[in-house]
Parts: structure tokens; C-alpha cells; sequence
């Protein structure tokens, strides 16, 4: 057992090393504490210096094509099928996703990102099987542990419970077909969503980033949401009908994951440090500008679940802490 | 007790016990010079207490001054295990000896002692918080947890409910798990939310809920996936959460019931928690049934209308939600609610029957739109079009339609000024300008849509191939729709197919329309058997084609060949799937036209049109055979042509067919309108109604 565990582990530290190795043919100057790292994986996932290199990487007006380096690379690192590897080619799918959805109307060659997305796509079709993801909504004729009253014996009165799809089955694709284009996407973001305790808050930065981005829509109009009837003066001067570059499609299937990792990174942060306050900030103005975005579409299910998000932060501003000890003059004992 | 004034507070300070009362000044003066032990000499003294007690009580006096620092110092000098231990013997001795049934609320000895140690853990555990020592503080509000379960085994006794005592226990309980989040160990905050609610801790309902509504959230979005609770006291009928957001969406529905039977105060977050889980989920109708049952009064009436109408306008009910909508927006409620306005109009544009009271909504829409809600004028005006395109679709008078046409091509031109980056929008002005058959700018819109989504809309792809088709440029509408299918996965082609076919009957290659029928049907076969329980649902919005309408189709493609054996057979299939509507009738009608049996092609054409009576194509074909009855019968005619055209004022074949009665009737100047409509129309008329791609 123990001597299994010691070879795959040797086998993920050799594959991340070489990971490592060819990853600095690609980029200028990798940092060089990376390699001799003990968890090279992790420094891969962390290193907020190489994280910088990559995006800066991915940013530039050529990258997604099919012979660019940094894409076989994330594409091969993907394929190693090593967990931690694969974190972190997901680390960058907010960038990737972002930056390949903006470029679409400019027809450039993409086909390099579009690798990677299906790499994870198809990841996720084997993992599920092609099934779609259901649950049980419950339903309180149905006893439960939580119940009071202790669970009673069947009874015969109860109500079927209510099968419900969350994300409908897969079905494999060889390429992205434009029309899948945002199912495709939200796979990857779905996939995300369930790794994203181990995302470092940066790539939930970029993502939030994006939001804004995809959004194409102010939303600072949203600020005291849901008291908006306070206007607020000198506002007027930052509204201007500046054109909105990379503003895209919101299908529900895309929206859906978004809005679970938007949820995530506005009330999913329990340390309260600079980093996390900064992405609590961002995360806020994403969550308006998808409202403002929800109430161009008049898509209603957004309008719901962003607007209960945007309630939800300012509750959160005038909460009083029920595990304080009342204050009190006299101390009895 | 409490000061009235922040002056009169200082001089009432004081720390009292065993009857006696200490000025805090004296015993603070002696804290702030760093002597404790002195400080605690003054309390016992003072106060006849033993050391821990002092300590205690010093320890609180500094938590309360926001020294908590000093706090801690204090809180270190008190053994608090060996406190413990001495009241765990105490407690199961006296539970042994009494039975301990008939005790009274106040606090005794051995209770008094163990609020004091559980306190003063407690308030170390604060402290550490303060001082971002998270884990630390964790660790020791798990001691209080432990302290309480070794002191109390059988549970905490019920006569402690009210006592400083379960207070205490009751914030700790709270607490535990809020430090564990923070401090980053997911799994043992999910285990002390678990034995917070799965144990007898006594909570009162106001703590449950609130401790409920945390591992809610925890769970919705914390981002790690819970281990199920265990299933050991499985019972038949129980339900049992299998991930985050059932657990998540069961513990929000108890809350809920605990609110609605008044047992807890209400708390806003576990709704909006619950809207945003059941809305992710797209279940808007349980949340519906959840807010109803809100007692009234808790959230305010338009806000319940307007949430439970988009409520229901997101699975498409669309009159219940207007309905609601209509009370929200009530001169005397909130009548310039921009979203309930804008929600309205866009529900109304959906529905030709209401377009007229969508306008309304939508004008009063573009009037609100100022200052904070300028940024809507693009929607309210892209709305206010979309209800004058839909109501000049059913208006009763040529000139009322062109005058709402234009006012919708106005109103949508307008709002592309505003929001030029709207894509939805851009397709919105194509398919207007094509059902105005300006098709020109519609080709130019469509062309445009399809670039800024990338092709990733099948309804874009759709509408070129439309307006192609309608410009009779069939071949293109072909490449087009090939285009399309390229891009789209197999089990959605269908209505690209059904497309295709009929792009291929027009350019007269009636084998390939026969073949892309046969390639269509097969996909059908194949959906019917791969969709399994799961999919039948209404929940899958997909472009599944009719089957009906595509034997439909290769029965009327049969026909024209003058294939009726095949004609029959297809219209066989059809009838197994509805057995009686006015499209079989018609071709069933058609086909015994082209054979010359005018009777029984008449008798057919009437009973469809009994079946649907505003059916157009059987309505044109009895007008034409009446029209070739002689002249008695020419009225008659006239009236259903007429008729068919109020219904589709762009139905080519009517307009032939009336100028055919026109000029019979010697009305030559009508015919010669007539038929210049019909030409001008067979020029621009798409394969498919563009209004089949909404």
C-alpha cells in the first residue's frame, strides 16, 4: 500500500518537475526556487510570479493558436491526468475561457485555447459518465435529520420527491462547434467551481475580472442595491458611453457555473486578510455588473439569483455578531 | 441597570458578587499598572471570592475594556481543566444522588462554578479572535463544547435553558464552526455544524436558525463538498440530503417553516439564500411556493409580487406573472418600478394578446428611465418596439399595421443607438426589418449577428438562411444552413434539416429534399430512443422538430410529385401522432384537388377549417375553388380571401387568388393590385414564417 503510494507520488513530483522543465523553455524567466521546490505541483499552482508570466502570456494578441507553446503546454500538462497538475491548468481557465470568448468576433485562429477547453471538457464528460447532474429537491412532508420531531415511520402521505437536472448529460465533442461553444465553457467552469477551495485568489481575481468583462454593463449604479433611490451625484461623470469591448452571451449554461463561483468568491472567503477583502471588492463588482447585464437581458432567474447575491453583501455590512457577550456595566457572577 | 448617559456610566460601573459590589475604577487602576495578582487580591477581598472566581471576573472586566491582550493574560493564570474535572464529579454526583427532576431556574453552587469556567473559556476564545489567533481560538471554543459534554453526559438539563449558563453554551456552539471556517479546516467546521444541530445542546430556536442558516451558506458556497450526514438512522421515508445544496436548500426550508410558524425571528438572509439556491437551480416555482408562504407583513407586498412574478416568468407562466406584475405596478403601489415595468413589457411582447398592453408598460418603461436607471433607455425602448412588432402582427387594418411597424422599427433603431454591443438586440431589428421585408438591411443585421456571437446562435443562422431564401437565393440558403449544421451537434440539426428540405424542394431537387427528409426522420428515431426518462422532461428546452409536422412535409413533397401512394403512407404516420388537425385535412385536401376530385377536396378543406377555423391555407383553397364556381359565388370567395389576409397580410397565394375574384368580378383596377402584392410577394417571401424561428 504504502511503497503504491510512494511510486505515484515520485511519478506526480517527476512528471510536475519535468512540467516545470519544459514550461521554462516557453517563458522568459521562470522563477527559480520552482524547481528545486520540494511540492513542485503546488509551487506551479501558487507561484505568484510564474502566475503573472502565464497570464501575461495568455494575453498576448496571438495566443490561442493551435501552435502556440503555452497552450500544448497546458494541454499536455492536462492530459498527465495528475490531479494536482491538472489544478493547474484550471487555475488559468478563467483567463483562457476570457480571453477566448472576447477574440471570438475577431476571427483570429484560436485553436490552441480551444484544446485546452476541450481537454477539460472531456475530462469532465468521462468523469459524469455523459450524465447529467441531478438532485433531489426536498420537500418537508419528508422527514429528515434536521427535522424536530424525531422521523416517523414512512408515511404514505408524502409526496414524490422532485427529481431536478442541474446540468444537463454530455455528450462528446472532437471539436468546438460554435453552437457548443458555451456549454463547452460552462463544463469548464463547472469543473472549477467544484476545485475551487484549492484555486489560489488571484485566478478567482481573473475571473472576476471577466465577469465585468463578459458583463459589458456598469454596474456601480447597483451600489447601495437594494435602497436605489438614493442618486448619487458625480456618478454622472464616470458613466460614459465608452464602448464595452468583450461583452458576450450569457446563456443560462454559462451563467449558471459563473454565478456559483461569483457566490463562492463573495461570501466563500472565511479568512479576512488583504487578498480575500480585495477579491470580496472585486467579486462585488462583478456581482453588480452581471445585475445590470441580468436586467438588460430581463433574464429573469438572473435578475432572482444576482439580486439575492447583491442583498446578501449588504446584510452581511450591518450584521450584528450573535457570539458577542452583551456588554454590560455591572459584571455579576 | 443600563447607564441612560455616557456619563452617568462610569460612576455606575461596577463588578458585583456574594452580595457585594467593587467600583471597577479601583480594580482597572490596578490592571492598566500591570498587577494582576493585586487586582485579583482586591476582588477576593472585596468581593469574598476564591482565585479562579477573581481571575474570572478580572478576565471579563478586560474583555469587556477591549483589553483583550490582558484578557488572556488573566485567563492563563485560572487551571481550568482541573476546574472541569471538579465539576464533572460534582455534576454526576449530584445527578446520581437526586434523580434531579424538580430543580429551580436560579443558579446553584456547581452551576454557578461551571458558567464561570465555561465563560471564561469562552472569552479566551474571543480574545483569540480578536487577536487574529483564529486557529488557537478554535481550539479552545472546542474545549468549552468538551467541557460541557464531560460536565453534563446526559445532555445539558432542561432546567438550564434561560440560565447565563446556556447562553453561554449556546454562543460557543455558534461560534465553533465560524472559526473553523475562517481558520481554513473546512471539515471540521462541517463536523461542528453537524454536532451543533444533531446534538442536544438546547438552543433555542432563534440560535438553531441562525446556526441552520450558516451551514447553509457554508454549504452553498464554501466550495467544499460536505460528506453526507450519516444514513445509520436511515428511515424508510426520510430524506436524506446526498449534496451541499440539498442539504443547503433542506435546512433553508426548515428555517423557513420555523419563521412562518412564528417559532423564530425572522432573519432576511435565509430567503435571499434560498432565492439564490433555487434560482440556480431553476427551480423558481418551489421558491414561489416558499415566499408565499412568508407570513404577510414581513416582506413588503411589491416586493413579493415582483419576486414571485419573476418567479414564474422564468418558467414561461407568463399570465400569472403579468398578473402580479399588475398589482406591483398599481398607481398606488410602485407604478414606476423600472424592472417590474420592463419585466411586464418584455412578457407582453411575448404574447400578440397582450402586445397592445405591453406598449403601455414599455412607454411608461422609456419615461422612468432617467438618471441611475438611463442606463436602461436602450432596453425600455428595444422593449417598447418588440410590443409595436407584435401588435402590428395581429392588427385588424393594413394602415394601423404599417404605421405599428414602423413605430417598432423607430423605437428598435433607437435603442441600437444606445446599445450597439447588444447582440439580442441586433437580431431583434434583423427579424423586424425581415418581416417588414425590408431585406436588405435584415441580410446586413443577420450577417452582423452571426459575427459578434461567433455563430454560436442557432436562431441566427436560421434567419439568414431566411432571408436568403426569401431573396430566392435558395443556393445560398443552402450553403448557409450546411454552415450551420457544421456547426451544430447532431441531436439539435433538426430544424436546420427541415430547413434544408425545403430549400431543396424549391430549387425543384425534390430527391435530395426526399433524402434530407429520410436523414431528418432518422434523427427523430434516434432522439425518441437515446432521451431517457430524464430528458422527457420540461426542464430540457430543446429544438427537438415535430415529428408530426416532418411526415407532414414529406406527405405534401409526396403530393407534388403526384407520389400518393407515398402521399398516403406519410400522411399515415402523421394521423398516428394527432389524429385530427387542420395541416393533415389540407393535404389530404390538396391531394384530392390535383387528382380532380373537387368535392372531396372542398369537403376536407371545410373540416379542417372546422378543426382550426383561422387555418390560412385551407381557407385560400376554398376561397379558390369558389371562385371557380361562377359568379353567385364570388362573395364568398372574396370573404375567405379576405380573411385568410386579415390573418396573413403577407400570404402570397391569397393575393392571387383575390386578384383571380377581383378581376372575375370586373374589378380590374383591385386585381391589378392584387395581383402586384402576389408578385411582389413571391419575391420576398422566406421558405419558412420568420416567425417560426422565434
Amino acid at each position: 500500500m504504502s511503497t503504491q503510494q510512494n511510486v505515484s507520488w515520485s511519478d506526480s513530483f517527476s512528471q510536475a518537475q519535468s512540467a516545470i522543465q519544459s514550461l521554462s523553455t516557453i517563458l522568459p524567466s521562470i522563477p527559480s526556487h520552482l524547481s528545486s521546490s520540494d511540492t513542485p505541483s503546488l509551487a506551479l499552482l501558487t507561484d505568484p510570479e510564474l502566475a503573472t508570466q502565464v497570464s501575461d502570456h495568455l494575453r498576448q494578441p496571438d495566443s490561442g493558436a493551435g501552435d502556440n507553446q503555452l497552450c500544448r503546454w497546458l494541454y499536455d500538462t492536462f492530459h498527465t491526468s495528475k490531479v494536482d497538475l491538472q489544478l493547474v491548468v484550471l487555475r488559468f481557465l478563467p483567463i483562457i475561457a476570457g480571453i477566448y470568448l472576447s477574440r471570438i468576433p475577431l476571427r483570429k485562429p484560436l485553436a490552441g485555447f480551444e484544446a485546452v477547453l476541450l481537454a477539460i471538457y472531456a475530462h469532465e464528460t468521462t468523469a459524469r459518465n455523459g450524465q447529467a447532474v441531478t438532485i433531489n429537491l426536498p420537500d418537508l412532508s419528508h422527514p429528515s435529520i434536521y427535522h424536530e420531531s424525531r422521523p416517523q415511520p414512512h408515511k404514505s402521505t408524502s409526496t414524490e420527491l422532485n427529481l431536478v437536472i442541474i446540468s444537463p448529460g454530455l455528450d462528446p465533442q472532437g471539436t468546438i462547434r460554435s453552437t457548443k461553444r458555451a456549454r463547452i465553457i460552462g463544463v469548464g467552469l463547472e469543473l472549477y467551481h467544484s476545485k475551487i477551495v484549492d484555486m489560489p485568489i488571484q485566478s478567482k481575481l481573473d475571473f472576476c475580472e471577466f465577469c465585468i468583462i463578459w458583463a459589458g454593463q456598469d454596474g456601480e449604479y447597483y451600489k447601495n442595491f437594494p435602497n436605489d433611490n438614493h442618486d448619487e451625484k458625480g456618478k454622472e461623470d464616470e458613466i460614459n458611453n465608452e464602448k464595452q469591448e468583450g461583452r458576450v452571451l450569457l446563456p443560462w449554461e454559462m451563467l449558471q457555473p459563473m454565478l456559483k463561483i461569483l457566490s463562492h468568491c463573495l461570501m466563500g472567503n472565511y479568512k479576512s486578510n488583504n487578498k480575500n477583502n480585495e477579491l470580496h471588492e472585486a467579486a462585488c463588482r462583478a456581482c453588480r455588473s452581471l445585475y445590470a447585464r441580468a436586467l438588460h437581458d430581463i433574464n429573469p432567474k438572473a435578475i432572482l439569483a444576482i439580486g439575492s447575491l447583491l442583498k446578501l453583501i449588504n446584510f452581511r455590512k450591518t450584521g450584528v455578531d450573535p457570539t458577542e457577550l452583551p456588554l454590560s456595566n455591572v459584571i455579576h457572577l | 441597570m443600563s447607564g441612560e448617559s455616557s456619563s452617568s456610566e462610569r460612576e455606575e460601573r461596577k463588578i458585583c458578587a456574594n452580595g457585594g459590589c467593587v467600583q471597577t475604577e479601583t480594580v482597572e487602576a490596578k490592571l492598566d499598572a500591570g498587577n494582576i495578582d493585586e487586582a485579583e487580591s482586591a476582588l477576593r477581598e472585596g468581593l469574598s471570592l476564591n482565585s479562579e472566581e477573581a481571575r474570572a471576573l478580572l478576565g471579563r472586566l478586560e474583555y469587556q475594556r477591549g483589553n483583550v491582550e490582558s484578557a488572556l493574560g488573566v485567563f492563563e493564570g485560572i487551571d481550568l481543566q482541573a476546574a472541569i474535572q471538579r465539576l464533572q464529579q460534582c455534576s454526576t454526583e449530584k445527578l446520581h444522588k437526586k434523580g434531579h427532576k424538580h430543580s429551580e431556574p436560579g443558579l446553584s453552587g456547581p452551576q454557578l462554578g461551571a458558567n464561570l469556567v465555561l465563560e471564561a473559556i469562552y472569552l479566551k476564545t474571543k480574545s483569540l479572535q480578536k487577536l487574529n489567533k483564529i486557529k488557537d481560538a478554535a481550539e479552545e471554543c472546542k474545549r468549552v463544547l468538551d467541557a460541557v459534554e464531560k460536565i453534563f453526559p446526559q445532555g445539558i438539563p432542561d432546567a438550564f435553558v434561560d440560565t447565563k449558563l446556556q447562553e453561554t453554551i449556546s454562543r460557543a456552539v455558534e461560534l465553533l464552526p465560524l472559526l473553523w471556517a475562517e481558520a481554513g479546516s473546512y471539515h471540521e467546521a462541517i463536523s461542528s455544524y453537524r454536532r451543533a444541530l444533531l446534538t442536544h445542546w438546547n438552543l433555542d430556536n432563534d440560535s438553531c436558525a441562525r446556526i441552520q442558516t450558516n451551514f447553509a451558506a457554508f454549504l452553498l458556497y464554501g466550495g467544499v463538498e460536505a460528506v453526507t450526514p450519516s444514513t445509520a438512522t436511515q428511515v424508510d421515508g426520510t430524506y436524506n440530503p446526498k449534496s451541499n445544496i440539498e442539504e443547503a436548500i433542506l435546512l433553508l426550508m426548515i428555517c423557513m417553516r420555523k419563521f412562518s410558524l412564528g417559532k423564530a425571528k425572522w432573519d432576511p438572509m435565509v430567503v435571499e439564500h434560498l432565492t439564490f439556491a433555487l434560482s440556480i437551480c431553476g427551480q423558481t416555482p418551489v421558491l414561489a411556493k416558499q415566499i408565499e408562504e412568508v407570513i404577510p407583513g414581513v416582506i413588503h407586498r411589491t416586493d413579493l409580487w415582483k419576486t414571485l412574478a419573476l418567479c414564474f416568468s422564468a418558467i414561461g407562466h407568463r399570465k400569472t406573472a403579468l398578473d402580479l406584475l399588475k398589482k406591483a405596478l398599481h398607481k398606488h403601489e410602485k407604478p414606476d418600478d423600472i424592472t417590474s415595468l420592463l419585466l411586464a413589457g418584455k412578457i407582453c411582447s411575448e404574447e400578440s394578446h397582450f402586445a397592445a398592453e405591453g406598449i403601455e408598460y414599455a412607454q411608461r418603461a422609456v419615461d422612468c428611465s432617467k438618471n441611475k436607471n438611463e442606463h436602461l433607455k436602450g432596453v425600455c425602448l428595444r422593449v417598447l418596439g418588440l410590443c409595436y412588432g407584435k401588435q402590428a402582427s395581429v392588427s385588424a387594418s393594413d394602415y394601423e399595421r404599417s404605421r405599428l411597424q414602423s413605430e417598432a422599427l423607430k423605437s428598435l433603431d433607437e435603442a441600437i443607438t444606445f446599445e450597439p454591443e447588444n447582440s439580442d438586440l441586433v437580431f431583434e431589428v434583423a427579424l423586424q426589418y425581415a418581416m417588414q421585408r425590408d431585406l436588405n438591411n435584415a441580410l446586413r443585421l443577420a450577417k452582423q449577428y452571426i459575427d459578434t456571437t461567433g455563430g454560436s446562435m442557432l436562431r441566427g443562422w436560421r434567419l439568414l438562411a431566411l432571408i436568403l431564401s426569401a431573396q430566392q437565393r435558395f443556393q445560398e440558403a443552402e450553403v448557409v444552413t450546411d454552415a450551420a449544421l457544421d456547426e451544430t451537434a447532431k441531436w439539435d440539426q433538426g430544424p436546420l434539416l427541415r430547413l434544408k428540405a425545403k430549400l431543396r424542394i424549391a430549387q425543384s431537387r425534390h430527391l435530395d429534399a426526399i433524402e434530407t427528409y429520410r436523414h431528418l426522420l432518422a434523427l427523430i428515431q434516434a432522439q425518441k430512443k437515446s432521451y431517457g426518462p430524464l430528458h422527457s422532461t420540461h426542464q430540457v428546452e430543446d429544438d427537438r422538430v415535430n415529428e408530426h409536422e416532418v411526415w407532414q412535409g414529406l406527405a405534401n413533397l409526396y403530393s407534388s410529385l403526384s407520389r400518393w401512394k407515398d402521399a398516403e403512407i406519410c400522411l399515415g404516420k402523421a394521423r398516428a401522432i394527432i389524429e385530427c388537425s387542420s395541416e393533415t385535412l389540407h393535404t389530404e385536401g390538396t391531394i384530392h384537388q390535383r387528382r380532380g376530385e373537387i368535392d372531396e377536396a372542398l369537403a376536407t378543406y371545410v373540416n379542417s377549417l372546422l378543426i382550426e377555423s383561422t387555418y390560412v391555407p385551407s381557407k385560400i383553397c376554398v376561397g379558390a375553388i369558389m371562385s371557380s364556381r361562377g359568379l353567385p359565388m364570388l362573395p364568398v370567395a372574396r370573404t375567405l380571401l379576405s380573411d385568410a389576409l386579415r390573418l396573413e397580410p403577407t400570404n402570397r397565394m391569397a393575393w392571387l387568388h383575390l386578384g383571380f375574384v377581383h378581376k372575375l368580378d370586373g374589378r380590374l383596377s383591385d386585381a391589378i393590385d392584387s395581383f402586384q402584392a402576389a408578385s411582389m410577394l413571391e419575391e420576398s417571401d422566406p421558405i419558412e414564417s420568420f416567425n417560426s424561428i422565434l
